[in-house]
């Protein structure tokens, strides 16, 4: 998956990239600097984020961890495949 | 499985899918402003809109010592109300608090 | 470091940074001599205030931190505002060619004591004067011309920072300040005989004598009052206080006291203090510097005198001495108010003419036209860097606006409102320099036709920044009103991501959805109550659109057609429901039943009742014998049952349980009263298959039991056909068999929990049914329950008695008992 930008065609934009790593581990950020890395299950045009087996971090502590998290899209700074 | 035709076979297609599985279900919400609710899911929609029953409210507040400064302690404020209308351009996150 | 040393500083940077009455400096009314002549007029001994004595000097690395880079906060901050008339940048200029003038003129500035310090100032130290801030390459050759004027300039340069430079501080001051101090002294006693009466004309009063008494009271002054206290004896001080400067007689007598006691704290305090003696004499120029400290110092150490009443002129001497050098005598005599009061209108009138005089002094610098060029170009930046003056948004740019502030400045009022600014300041600025020009300059009337024309100009700005269009928003009518797109809280898609869903991706081999072939998965149970809802949802609004009944005449073949389209809609729909009930998934494929993991969701029980009323009397069969085949699966019944040492079951159970029969059990009953004998019996037969003993002792379990033999007993008593029933008898006695070891335990709890009504009513229902054997076996199972409910009963209340013996009697009647034989 993390090659998935340079091989495929639809991996040469951003939703291309995003509908290629639905299901590998990812890490969030949100604008507030939370952190939180898990399975990514799915994203929409708004980038609202639904992650599975989350973990939050806060200032690199980890804080919370949640099986399923919806994450509002207003909020993410960016998702990176890990 | 026996119906994937039917495009049930992803239980979350879209993001937003995981918040209608919280449906009637107790969930856990973040946010801004350092809040934290938990409440029972009635009704949502695309703008995270949210109706919970049986909230209970979390604050934290940072407060900083008078003697030791520097020293900050986080307090924590509870509130409970019957039912809550969130709107939507404050949540942050979502996660459903059931047995998962 | 030259705190209270050597001063070592260019002429001109301390001539400028204590005395020009430049950006920084309070103008003094009583000013001293110009930096030119500074080293003659005063002499260490007039002005040295002591306070050098007391220093510890090791520690003088840090003064920069104390006080700063630049000159010391103190002469910095305090003052300043009072003439700060063009803002930072403009007094550059202004102060330079200020001191330029001044010099030239020679003209005789006053200084005046400012009477609201109330500590020593720090020496300003060379290179920090401020200048540095003005070091601009433009600006080095009027320095150049500057020091000119002082005479003294071209070598100074080097020398400078050898002797101020902060990185010395620590360093004893030995040599080096000796050898230059001893120059300094020797050129300073030289001038200082020649007292620079041309440049102080209010001195020239005063006679010489008058200077050189001075010097030793000073430098008797300069001991700190505990030293003197320690080096003099009484007697000693009185009378030499009491010599003031009005006796000029009695000084004589004193001058060559002070180098006695330098000595001797020379000896008593051997290391921090050695430089102080060598370094006197020149400390004149140090206090030149520093006026302030001296005057200063001169009321603080006032109070620290021994006697200060006995001794009154001992605090107006130093002023007197020094400042107004007219006054001494009459400043003494006045009290401290009255001073204080004509000091600070001297130096209000120096104010006066100091501003007077930076008004006037760029006369004719520049032409109106050039002004008036400078302004328009100024304007045009204020118009375009706010924009639309009516946009608040505009207020940030207009804060970092040079030319705003300095308008700011120069008005000093508050922040106007933001949809002013603007016009407003160029209005203002325009009338301001506008009737300067009309004022000051008559051969100013191009100017004025300049201004009109600017005037006009600015308004045109000003009116096309009014008109110009706001930010158009991207607004679309949504469904909520007008949704205006992208900001934070109404974002729009950022991007165009494919639907997981949609029909291409389904088959995408996707990590996340392999685990949704389980079928047990919550997320996917989940996902399956969602989909029945939806389904629900559907048919139930399929329902509403149900076309008018046919007639059994009129046939309508239109109507007709509705109703077949209807009906095929309701079958499509009502198999979709089906399918996402997940019913008939292959039993044992997982660990739980999909169908039962859903009922393990409340909201997969809730929906029950309502997928009842869209199913066939077969699918409910099918649900119901899904749910018995399952029953000990069930999470009512798995959790329901009550551990060992447990009375109660968790409040979520309790809930749950509570749910469960209210909407799924209540809802197979409503269908059980219709089904007939044979389904009850193939039902009991297949609880036969399964953990008897679980169910009989969960609640749901009990009552699924009670449900299914009391119909089968309500069948009976309607009638049925022999067969049937021989075989529900075959298998009702196969059940009581295998139920017969649990019945003792079938009862929640103690007897005083009393949530017991439910196992009366199961077993009144095999009460019924049972064979006179059956029925013995069942009394003597649950014996002990009944008396011990019996015994219970008689400690209550009447009416719990009575309710709890009508529960019994719910069974002993079914056996044809009651428990009135009890009693």
């Amino acid at each position: 998956m993390e090659n998935g930008i340079a091989t495929q065609g639809e991996g040469r934009d951003p939703s291309g990239f995003l509908s290629e790593i639905i299901g590998s581990s990812v890490t969030v950020k949100l604008n507030s600097g939370v952190v939180y890395k898990g399975e990514l299950q799915s994203v929409d045009g708004y980038m609202n984020i639904a992650l599975e087996k989350t973990e939050e971090h806060v200032n690199g502590v980890k804080k919370r961890s949640y099986g399923d998290a919806f994450v509002r899209g207003n909020n993410v700074m960016y998702i990176s495949a890990d | 499985m026996a119906d994937v035709d039917d495009g049930a076979a992803a239980p979350v297609s879209e993001p937003l899918d995981l918040v209608r599985l919280c449906l009637d279900e107790v969930v856990f919400v973040k946010l801004r402003g350092d809040r934290e609710l938990k409440g029972r899911l009635h009704a949502y929609d695309s703008h995270c809109n949210l109706v919970l029953g049986d909230v209970e409210e979390t604050v934290y507040v940072v407060e900083e010592d008078e003697d030791e400064d520097g020293d900050e302690t986080v307090k924590t404020i509870h509130k409970k109300s019957e039912m809550l209308f969130v709107r939507g351009d404050s949540v942050v996150l979502i996660s459903p608090q059931g047995q998962s | 470091m030259s705190f209270f040393g050597f001063d070592s500083t260019l002429p001109r940077d301390r001539g400028h940074n204590t005395r020009a009455p430049g950006f920084s400096q309070a103008a003094d009314p009583f000013a001293g001599p110009r930096p030119e002549d500074d080293d003659d007029a005063l002499d260490f001994e007039d002005t040295y205030d002591g306070l050098g004595d007391q220093l510890d000097e090791t520690d003088d690395v840090f003064n920069d931190d104390t006080f700063g880079d630049d000159a010391g906060p103190v002469t910095k901050k305090p003052v300043g505002k009072d003439f700060d008339f063009f803002g930072q940048t403009a007094k550059v200029s202004d102060a330079i060619n200020e001191e330029q003038l001044r010099f030239s003129r020679q003209a005789p500035s006053s200084r005046g004591p400012p009477t609201t310090s109330t500590f020593p100032q720090p020496l300003p130290k060379p290179a920090r004067t401020g200048y540095e801030r003005y070091k601009e390459p433009d600006y080095v050759p009027d320095m150049q011309v500057d020091a000119n004027l002082w005479g003294v300039a071209p070598k100074q340069p080097a020398q400078a920072p050898a002797f101020g430079s902060p990185m010395n501080p620590g360093i004893p001051s030995g040599g080096r300040k000796m050898m230059s101090l001893e120059e300094v002294e020797a050129s300073m006693r030289a001038q200082a005989k020649k007292p620079a009466q041309p440049q102080h004309p209010v001195q020239q009063q005063q006679s010489a004598p008058q200077q050189y008494s001075q010097t030793p009271q000073q430098q008797y002054q300069d001991y700190p009052p505990q030293q003197q206290q320690q080096q003099f004896s009484q007697p000693q001080q009185l009378p030499f206080q009491s010599s003031g400067p009005p006796r000029e007689e009695a000084r004589p007598a004193h001058v060559g006291h002070p180098h006695q006691p330098v000595q001797i704290m020379q000896r008593s305090q051997p290391t921090p203090n050695q430089p102080i003696a060598p370094t006197a004499p020149s400390q004149p120029t140090q206090i030149l510097q520093n006026p302030n400290r001296y005057s200063a110092e001169q009321h603080r150490s006032a109070p620290a005198v021994q006697h200060p009443v006995q001794h009154p002129g001992h605090q107006s001497r130093p002023s007197g001495s020094r400042h107004i050098i007219t006054h001494p005598q009459q400043l003494a005599n006045l009290s401290d108010e009255e001073r204080a009061a004509f000091l600070m209108e001297d130096a209000k009138r120096a104010k006066r003419n100091h501003k007077i005089f930076l008004l006037s002094k760029d006369n004719g610098l520049m032409t109106p036209q050039d002004k008036n060029f400078i302004t328009r170009i100024q304007l045009q930046q204020l118009v375009t860097a706010t924009g639309n003056p009516n946009e608040h948004g505009s207020d940030p740019s207009l804060s970092e606006d040079f030319y705003y502030q300095v308008h700011n400045q120069i008005r000093g009022g508050p922040r106007q409102h933001p949809g002013q600014p603007l016009s407003n300041f160029a209005q203002t600025y325009l009338f301001q320099t506008g009737g300067r020009h009309g004022g000051l300059r008559r051969q100013a009337r191009g100017g004025d036709n300049h201004m009109q024309r600017m005037e006009q100009q600015v308004q045109r700005a000003v009116e096309a920044a009014k008109n110009k269009p706001k930010n158009k928003q991207l607004v679309i009518e949504g469904s909520l009103g007008k949704i205006s797109f992208s900001n934070a809280k109404t974002p729009k898609p950022l991007l165009n991501i494919k639907r997981a869903d949609s029909a291409a991706d389904t088959h995408r081999p996707s990590k996340a959805h392999q685990v949704g072939v389980s079928g047990s998965d919550r997320k996917t149970v989940l996902t399956d109550i969602e989909n029945v809802y939806s389904t629900l949802m559907q048919l139930e609004d399929h329902e509403r659109l149900m076309p008018p009944p046919l007639e059994n005449d009129d046939i309508n073949p239109e109507l007709a057609g509705f109703h077949i389209d209807w009906r095929e809609k309701e079958e499509k729909l009502n198999r979709k429901l089906w399918r996402d009930l997940k019913v008939h998934e292959p039993i044992g494929a997982t660990t739980t039943h999909p169908f039962i993991a859903f009922l393990s969701f409340s909201k997969g029980k809730k929906c029950i009742p309502r997928v009842f009323r869209h199913i066939t009397q077969e699918q409910r069969t099918t649900i119901l014998t899904m749910i018995v085949i399952h029953l000990d699966q069930l999470d009512v019944v798995r959790q329901g049952l009550l551990q060992p040492g447990e009375v109660q079951l968790n409040s979520a159970t309790r809930e749950n349980i509570e749910l469960f029969s209210l909407a799924v059990m209540h809802t197979l009953f409503g269908y059980l009263n219709e089904a007939g004998l044979d389904i009850v019996t193939g039902l009991l037969g297949l609880i036969l298959n399964i953990n008897i003993d679980v169910i009989a002792r969960t609640r749901i379990g009990v009552s699924m039991l009670t449900m299914l033999l009391s119909r089968a007993e309500l069948i009976k008593q309607a009638g049925s056909n022999e067969r049937e029933w021989d075989q529900w008898v075959g298998i009702y006695n196969a059940f009581f068999d295998a139920l017969e070891p649990t019945l003792p335990n079938i009862f929640p709890g103690t007897v005083n929990t009393g949530e017991d009504v439910y196992v009366w009513q199961f077993l009144a229902a095999i009460g019924i049914g049972a064979s006179p054997e059956q029925q013995q076996r069942l009394v003597m199972a649950v014996k002990d329950r009944v008396m011990e409910t019996v015994a219970h009963a008689k400690t209550l209340p009447t009416a719990m008695s009575s309710q709890r013996l009508a529960n019994v009697n719910l069974f002993m009647r079914s056996i044809g008992l009651d428990v009135e034989l009890l009693a």
